[in-house]
């Protein structure tokens, strides 16, 4: 369902490649945020998108280490997506990992980048 | 029959300039108008140079009073300016450095995350830069908790002018003499 709240738009979109997770329980970057010129951006992720069909159950974001979302719980032999109004406005300033518990779900993100 | 364009400070929607090439302004600074014609106006759009970040600050820290260097003017020109706070930081404009702008009698307006809510555009909070009368700005960090950083961006338009001689134009002069027509350009905020 649309929310009938929108903030005014705040900065670019763009999105990670799709990452194929490389190793059970490891974070592994899938979004580098973009130095900028003089000034640092910060990255707020707008949507998820996962694929699994090898028995993950967990899916989890974080910077330096420190999870930004709660602990996403995948399913199985299905696209899993978090769209904009069903994730926190949560705007961080490093780069952005994914971790599940089984490797080889394919992830991608969409970034809204904030700065000049 | 084409309209005329109607140009004016602080016009509300996306910026536009205010006067256009071969009128006169009135630049206000050091409490008098000091009278010019326009010669060539230029977009400054937003962008990574005219962007500021004052750095990280804590929780309902305050930072320095801060030139904003990079909207300093070359002789013989003003700039026209918005801003758009970033970070959710209040920021306070100065010109010249113990000046703020946007004042009431108890009072000072600051930009902040909320002011492009309510004026998405920045009309309100426009600012004008004559030569080297400097804008300034302090942040507060209105958060209970550290930012990493506290940004500004800025945009807008330059303008190249030629003075007319005092013997031409003069506000100080008793009696005053004054274009038929000009522009007040409010680039300072000595009142």
């Amino acid at each position: 369902m649309a929310s009938p709240y929108r903030q005014k738009v705040r900065g670019i979109r763009k999105s990670s490649l799709v990452i194929t997770v490389a190793a059970n329980a490891t974070p592994e970057v899938i979004w580098n945020l973009t130095q900028g010129g003089q000034n640092p951006r910060t990255a707020i992720i707008r949507k998820i998108m996962a694929y699994n069909d090898v028995g993950a159950i967990t899916l989890e974001f974080a910077v330096a280490g420190v999870n930004i979302l709660p602990v996403l719980r995948l399913l199985n032999n299905i696209d899993n997506e978090w769209l904009e109004d069903e994730i926190p406005e949560v705007e961080v300033g490093g780069d952005i990992t994914v971790e599940t518990d089984l490797l080889g779900v394919q992830v991608q993100l969409e970034i809204e980048e904030v700065g000049s | 029959m084409p309209a005329l364009p109607q140009l004016y400070p602080y016009k509300a929607g996306p910026i536009e300039f205010i006067v256009m090439p071969g009128e006169t302004v009135g630049v206000w600074v050091n409490k008098v108008y000091n009278f010019f014609k326009v010669l060539y106006i230029e977009g400054t759009p937003r962008s990574d140079p005219l962007e500021i970040d004052f750095g990280a600050l804590g929780a309902g820290a305050v930072s320095g009073v801060v030139q904003l260097t990079f909207l300093e003017m070359p002789d013989n020109e003003f700039g026209q300016f918005r801003a758009e706070v970033l970070d959710d930081i209040s920021a306070l404009l100065y010109q010249g450095r113990a000046d703020q702008r946007h004042k009431l009698n108890i009072r000072v307006a600051t930009y902040t995350r909320f002011t492009a809510l309510h004026d998405p555009d920045g009309h309100e909070g426009e600012f004008y830069v004559h030569e080297n009368n400097w804008a300034f700005m302090q942040v507060t960090n209105q958060t209970d908790y550290a930012l990493a950083q506290t940004r500004v961006a800025f945009w807008g338009f330059r303008y190249v002018l030629e003075q007319f001689p005092e013997s031409v134009y003069s506000w100080t002069a008793r009696p005053q003499r004054l274009p038929e027509q000009w522009t007040r350009v409010p680039a300072t905020a000595h009142l």
